[in-house]
């Protein structure tokens, strides 16, 4: 975005407006300075993700007041300019004495305090961190003004609830320089300090946490070998003659690639490797090569044969089970960048730089890609649930019998009932989950949080173990209580795609419906919300013995007699009523 | 350069090319407020890589004022 001219952003973020017709992404702008060129800048960049963004700045220097008025929307975003805070405090602050200024930090605190107060229910705000940079970059020692930053700085760090994420302003201007950041003839004039160049970088500083809100992080990170994990070309310069140690030349780039992949590896995002090689050989590299960092334990695919990239791809999609559009693939050639970007054109596709040097640079800028707002325990053991799958293919293939072979398995369902403790992952199970999404409603952690302290609702979460391992948490169910409690609603129902294919999902809907009739409950409502992703689900609660109300295009809506429920009694999953989690 | 002026015009106020002349002005096009009239600013610098003074900015009321400003600049 940052080639295109403004002119060309306001252009483009109109045709593209005009032509999306998803639901609008209401995003307000809250500020105590203009900052009213923020809208179409920041629009564009998510509009050509296909969100349906919608900008709406709040009135000039009256962030208190907006907080209650705009607490609905998807996002907050909070332009709290230190400044400003008081009309010229750049210059006065050098001069107040301790009292005027412990009176300042004390009332900007207690304004704080009743904004995040105000938007305790909204999904996602996005704070920036105050700095005094604008005015501070050239002294030696830090003034009063810097001080204050910090200690705001620290309040905010200390104190902020669950549903904000406080924006690193410090790094946006960085990367674009105070000089092309600040405008202080309009600073001056109408109190905007920002330049348009300002708002390209934060637009896309801040775009990670909107993509990932929306269920739109990256999942997967797939290397081409020859060139991009190694230098050199296995097949022709062979095992010996790679190099990716950090004491050769252009191996050091290659090192510092691997570990960085092995960094997200750990976190959760599952490498796979898509090169024209003669599989054996690149299996000896990652099994014996001395420097190789990736091991077999790190590629969870590896398709390393002589067919096209496209379909290895496409394979590979499907045998994770995630779709494309979660996938950032990398490779040197220009020509298989250029296919995938043409066929495939859901995948990120990175080209490894003609100057090695920039390659980490390179990868690095990308990684906000696979930003996760919230980052759990489930991530870190992702992997070893996905090895642990290869495993459970291989014995279903010993079992002719599918019932037989799941019978086998030992399968143990915990459900867990308003559980506090597991917030975090409850609200990204609901960011991340697509295919087993019969509603597809995206909650952040604040929102979860409401639902489980709110008398009129339930929030259901379970794990799944196995003799092979366990899942962890890998399932969401939230009901709505009605009518006196005589009528419940299942507002949402989610399960990992990892633990699909084992009745888990049935089984759950046995222990609730059992559940609802022990709390005396006559009615359950549920409805399944059509999304390009979750066609499996489309006839789920029919099979489920519901019987359909109504239904269009987009909407199924059931409703089920609690007497009239035909269990499925699956008896070789145990359920079990976790008390606590951990 | 009618045209490019034209064209960034009409980016910014959101409103056809053909509905800007040289008399298009902040009282006939309703888009044109204070804040627009910065995006305009920051649009026409961006555009020819220019600087405007205060005064100038200030100036540029209309087409034609805008034009013989950046050519001003330009030259």
């Amino acid at each position: 975005m940052k080639d295109l001219k403004y002119s060309e952003i306001l252009r483009l973020n109109k045709e593209i407006g005009e032509n999306l017709k998803s639901n609008p992404y209401n995003i307000i702008v809250l500020s105590n300075i203009i900052v009213h060129q923020i809208k179409e800048v920041l629009e564009y960049q998510l509009r050509i993700e296909g969100i349906n963004a919608n900008v709406v700045n709040g009135d000039y220097d009256n962030i208190v007041q907006d907080s209650l008025k705009y607490k609905e929307s998807n996002v907050v975003i909070i332009f709290w300019e230190l400044c400003n805070i008081i009309d010229g405090l750049q210059y006065k602050i050098d001069l107040l004495d301790d009292d005027q200024l412990n009176t300042i930090f004390e009332r900007t605190k207690s304004e704080i305090d009743l904004v995040l107060k105000n938007l305790r229910k909204t999904s996602l705000i996005l704070f920036n961190k105050f700095t005094s940079l604008p005015f501070s970059i050239s002294t030696r020692r830090k003034n009063y003004l810097e001080e204050l930053a910090d200690q705001l700085n620290q309040y905010l760090e200390d104190n902020i609830p669950a549903n904000v994420r406080l924006v690193e302003l410090r790094k946006v201007i960085a990367s674009i320089g105070v000089e092309n950041g600040f405008d202080f003839r309009y600073y001056y004039s109408s109190k905007a300090l920002y330049t348009i160049n300002f708002f390209k970088s934060y637009a896309e500083y801040i775009k990670p946490f909107v993509m990932s809100t929306n269920g739109r992080a990256k999942k997967a990170l797939i290397f081409d070998c020859d060139n991009t994990l190694w230098k050199g070309i296995l097949g022709e310069d062979g095992f010996d003659k790679i190099e990716m140690s950090p004491r050769t030349k252009d191996g050091v780039i290659f090192a510092e690639i691997q570990s960085m992949a092995l960094a997200l590896n750990r976190q959760g995002i599952l490498i796979c490797l898509c090169s024209k090689n003669n599989p054996g050989e690149v299996d000896k590299v990652i099994e014996s090569h001395p420097d190789m960092q990736l091991r077999e334990m790190n590629i969870t695919i590896n398709k390393s044969n002589w067919s096209d990239k496209v379909s290895n791809l496409k394979e590979i999609a499907q045998e994770l089970n995630i779709g494309l559009d979660s996938f950032v693939f990398v490779d040197d050639s220009p020509f298989e960048v250029n296919l995938i970007k043409e066929l495939l054109p859901e995948i990120t596709v990175l080209q490894v730089p003609n100057k090695l040097y920039k390659y980490p640079k390179m990868l690095r800028e990308n990684i906000g890609l696979f930003y996760n707002l919230s980052f759990t325990a489930e991530d870190k053991k992702k992997i070893e649930m996905y090895n642990q799958q290869v495993n459970r293919e291989t014995l279903k293939n010993e079992f002719a019998n599918i019932e037989n072979y799941l019978a086998s398995l030992e399968l143990n369902m915990t459900v867990y009932e308003d559980e506090e403790s597991i917030i975090p992952r409850m609200s990204q199970m609901s960011q991340k989950t697509n295919q087993f999404n019969l509603t597809t409603k995206r909650y952040t952690e604040g929102d979860i949080k409401n639902l489980i302290e709110d008398d009129a609702s339930k929030v259901y979460a379970f794990s799944v173990s196995d003799k092979f391992g366990d899942s962890g948490i890998t399932g969401l169910c939230i009901i709505i209580f009605n009518d006196k409690n005589q009528a419940v609603e299942i507002d949402t129902y989610l399960m990992s795609c990892r633990i699909i294919g084992r009745n888990i999902e049935y089984a759950f809907i046995d222990y609730l419906i059992d559940m609802m009739k022990r709390n005396k409950v006559k009615i359950v409502k549920a409805r399944y919300i059509k999304t390009p992703k979750n066609e499996q689900v489309k006839t789920f609660y029919d099979k489920c013995s519901f019987k359909l109300t109504d239904s269009n295009e987009s909407v199924r809506n059931y409703s089920l007699g609690v007497s009239e429920y035909k269990p499925k009694q699956i008896n070789y999953i145990k359920v079990v009523n976790g008390k606590q989690y951990g | 350069m009618d045209n490019h002026l034209k064209n960034v015009m009409s980016a910014v106020f959101e409103i056809p090319i053909n509905e800007i002349d040289q008399n298009s002005s902040p009282d006939n096009v309703e888009s044109w407020d204070s804040l627009k009239h910065m995006n305009l600013v920051v649009a026409l610098e961006e555009e020819f890589n220019i600087e405007f003074t205060d005064d100038e900015i200030v100036k540029m009321m209309n087409l034609s004022q805008i034009k013989s400003i950046v050519l001003e600049k330009l030259t």
